[in-house]
């Protein structure tokens, strides 16, 4: 029964169409992906894409190892040196750019990121990065806008996240894993494939009225119980195939091309994640990414399901995954609603893009962080609303 | 197999579909007639169990059908009066799925499906998608379905409705070959097609059951004769304001009329023998006068 639903879904002329434009955004999102990894020539051109990658690997790998005081020393005195022309010295300082980028987000004021705080700072001062790095989270937790935001239990928990970083943090080049997990393509590509899976779910359930195939379905013999079974096993099957298909194909292609280099490397390691109390290393953040974009969609699409349901329309249904991933956004814009807003299902399609956020939650007197409770919650959430889903639908009435 | 209609009551609001019905049917066919809105499809939606009743049970052998569930619906085939179709899928894959939801397993449905296919004259259709088949073909695969599961009950709700001639002659054989040794329900608004298969005739109207038995019964039944006369075109309007009109056809010098009637309506008028249109009429039937007299 769940192969003919299964026909059913991806037999739909509209189906067949979604799923070519998928992998058609797939690719684009790739080959923009790609194309944003750029390598600075002394000759003040810039290399993109492909040609700039084994170069850029040559020259970041030169501060392959770890990140320990004398390398951040090092560094600052190398950046430090160069007195030539802002060309030829951003051509240079690629090789040691994420460090020289961590120190400028460790030692920049709390008013706001320094671009040129490395260019002034001694090595000596330099060297204490870790330990300015658990400074500034102090500070900025005890002053400031912070202040009430947090409770005492939340800043211990920060503080304590921040120390339980094991430092010196290795680095080598990890620019495939950035190009995948620290740019917008990938939230986007999210926020399209639940849109798209969207159009695929949206009819399991309506398209039996729509159709008028109801009276047929209803009145036969497990028509009010295996062969809703198998519709339910059909939508959530569909979202699981398309979601990571198109997930493991976006990964696949940008490590492929860029490089899987720098999997064990911690995020902190360079300007993205420097503020991330996820003491995680990238192949746990992109681990943690698609679980969470997965339990996003499976929730997201599971509740439009419901939606198709009790509603009995496939347009309806349509704009649920649109309405539930985009709409908190700008919801979350409304000060009074932004704490709320954090809680919503869409942060889950978020993840990479927000781990440096410091958001954390209290649940069962315990603090952790938003993202792993939110992944089991809607991971729950999404199991809960298959009973609602077999009951609504079992109960229908053809009038 | 007893299938027992006990005080059954359907409302949708205000509006009550079925009132107070009690019928008792078993194996042989059943005609369903009555005008539009008399509550004939909500009936047979409550015998599929698409539709609870608001009061009164249906039982099938003793047992009330919505609590049998299952166990009921195994022994039901229904082809309803929207039938409708998943348009991707091929004739055979329709069957197929069909036959998986009627819980047949995929051996003996493959059997069933094949044999079925070629009992309603769709062979060659096998591999079309289904909305490529024209509507004869398509109520076609629609009886099929309903006998994928040899039920023992056969609910068919308008099933030659759109039909041409041919297709609706062929569609009324194939229900009378399929009619044996089951329970068939049949509702239509052609009455010629109840009258040749139907074994008994239940009259429907404003959800109660006004009269059933065979058409003979029926047109036993009838406390009026039928009239043949002719008539000029300018007094046609008053046959039809003071009489039931069954049937009028124009000739070069007039209007030739069928009247229902206790009484004589002309004096040219001449005895006809009664058919179930006319009983159709008698008991359904309006004068312009009821209607639209004021017109």
């Amino acid at each position: 029964m769940v192969r003919f639903e299964i026909k059913k879904i991806f037999g739909k002329r509209i189906n067949k169409l979604v799923l070519v434009l998928l992998f058609v955004i797939v690719l684009i999102g790739s080959f923009l992906a790609i194309r944003d990894v750029r390598c600075y020539q002394e000759d003040g051109s810039v290399r993109s894409g492909v040609a700039a990658i084994s170069q850029l690997k040559k020259l970041k790998n030169k501060w392959r190892g770890a990140v320990t005081e004398d390398v951040i020393k090092k560094v600052v005195q190398e950046n430090q040196l160069s007195r030539d022309s802002e060309t030829i010295k951003l051509a240079r300082q690629q090789s040691f750019d994420d460090i020289r980028e961590m120190i400028n987000a460790g030692f920049s004021p709390a008013e706001g990121y320094d671009y040129y705080t490395a260019d002034q700072i001694s090595p000596e001062k330099a060297a204490k990065l870790y330990e300015q790095r658990i400074e500034k989270l102090k500070e900025e937790l005890s002053a400031g806008n912070e202040e009430g935001n947090y409770t005492n239990k939340e800043k211990e928990f920060l503080i304590h996240q921040y120390e339980s970083l094991k430092t010196p943090l290795y680095y080598e080049y990890a620019e495939g894993w950035k190009a995948l997990l620290d740019s917008q393509y990938l939230p986007t590509l999210m926020i399209i494939t639940i849109v798209m899976i969207g159009f695929l779910v949206s009819g399991i359930f309506s398209d039996e009225f729509q159709y008028k195939t109801d009276s047929v379905f209803f009145s036969s013999r497990l028509g009010r119980s295996r062969a809703i079974v198998s519709k339910i096993a059909a939508g959530f099957l569909a979202i699981t195939v398309v979601y990571w298909s198109v997930m493991l194909l976006f990964s696949a292609i940008i490590l492929c091309v860029v490089g899987f280099g720098g999997a064990g490397c911690m995020i902190q390691t360079g300007l993205g994640n420097w503020e991330s109390f996820y003491n995680i290393t990238y192949l746990q953040d992109w681990l943690l990414t698609m679980f969470g974009g997965y339990a996003g969609n499976l929730f997201i699409l599971s509740f439009a399901m419901l939606i198709s349901v009790k509603s009995r329309s496939t347009v309806l249904t349509v704009t649920v995954p649109f309405v539930l991933s985009c709409a908190p956004m700008f919801l979350g814009r409304v000060q009074i609603l932004t704490k709320i807003m954090n809680f919503f299902p869409d942060m889950l399609l978020r993840i990479s893009k927000f781990l440096d956020v410091l958001l954390v939650c209290e649940v069962g007197g315990n603090v952790i962080g938003v993202y792993p409770f939110l992944i089991v919650l809607y991971f729950l959430l999404s199991l809960a609303i298959i009973p609602v889903l077999y009951c609504g639908y079992r109960r229908a009435e053809v009038k | 197999m007893e299938l027992n209609i006990i005080d059954l009551t359907k409302k949708f609001g205000k509006f009550t579909a079925v009132n107070h019905l009690n019928v008792t049917m078993t194996n042989g066919v059943y005609g369903l007639l009555g005008v539009n809105g008399a509550g004939k499809t909500t009936l047979m939606r409550m015998i599929c169990t698409l539709l609870g009743p608001t009061s009164g049970t249906i039982t099938c052998d003793g047992k009330d059908i919505m609590s049998m569930g299952e166990n009921y619906r195994k022994k039901l085939g229904y082809l309803p009066q929207d039938f409708g179709f998943y348009p991707e899928f091929t004739v055979q894959d329709y069957l197929l799925y069909i036959a998986a939801i009627k819980g047949l397993r995929p051996v003996v449905a493959k059997k069933r499906v094949n044999d079925l296919i070629s009992g309603v004259g769709l062979s060659k259709a096998a591999n079309k998608k289904m909305r490529k088949l024209s509507g004869g073909m398509k109520r076609r695969a629609g009886i099929a379905q309903a006998m994928l599961n040899d039920p023992a009950v056969l609910v068919l709700d308008e099933p030659t409705a759109g039909l041409d001639p041919n297709e609706r002659i062929r569609f009324r054989n194939l229900i009378s070959e399929l009619a044996e040794n089951r329970l068939v329900l049949l509702s239509t608004h052609i009455v010629s097609d109840i009258e040749y298969i139907a074994n008994e005739i239940l009259l429907m109207r404003e959800g109660e059951l006004v009269h059933r038995g065979t058409a003979a019964q029926l047109i036993a039944s009838m406390k009026e004769s039928v009239w043949k006369c002719y008539a000029q075109k300018k007094d046609v309007s008053h046959f039809m304001k003071n009489y039931k009109i069954s049937n009028m056809k124009s000739e070069p010098d007039g209007v030739e009329l069928r009247i229902i009637s206790n009484e004589r309506p002309a004096m040219d008028a001449v005895p006809e023998e009664a058919n179930l249109e006319d009983v159709f009429l008698y008991y359904f039937g309006e004068k312009v006068s009821d209607t639209n007299g004021a017109i």
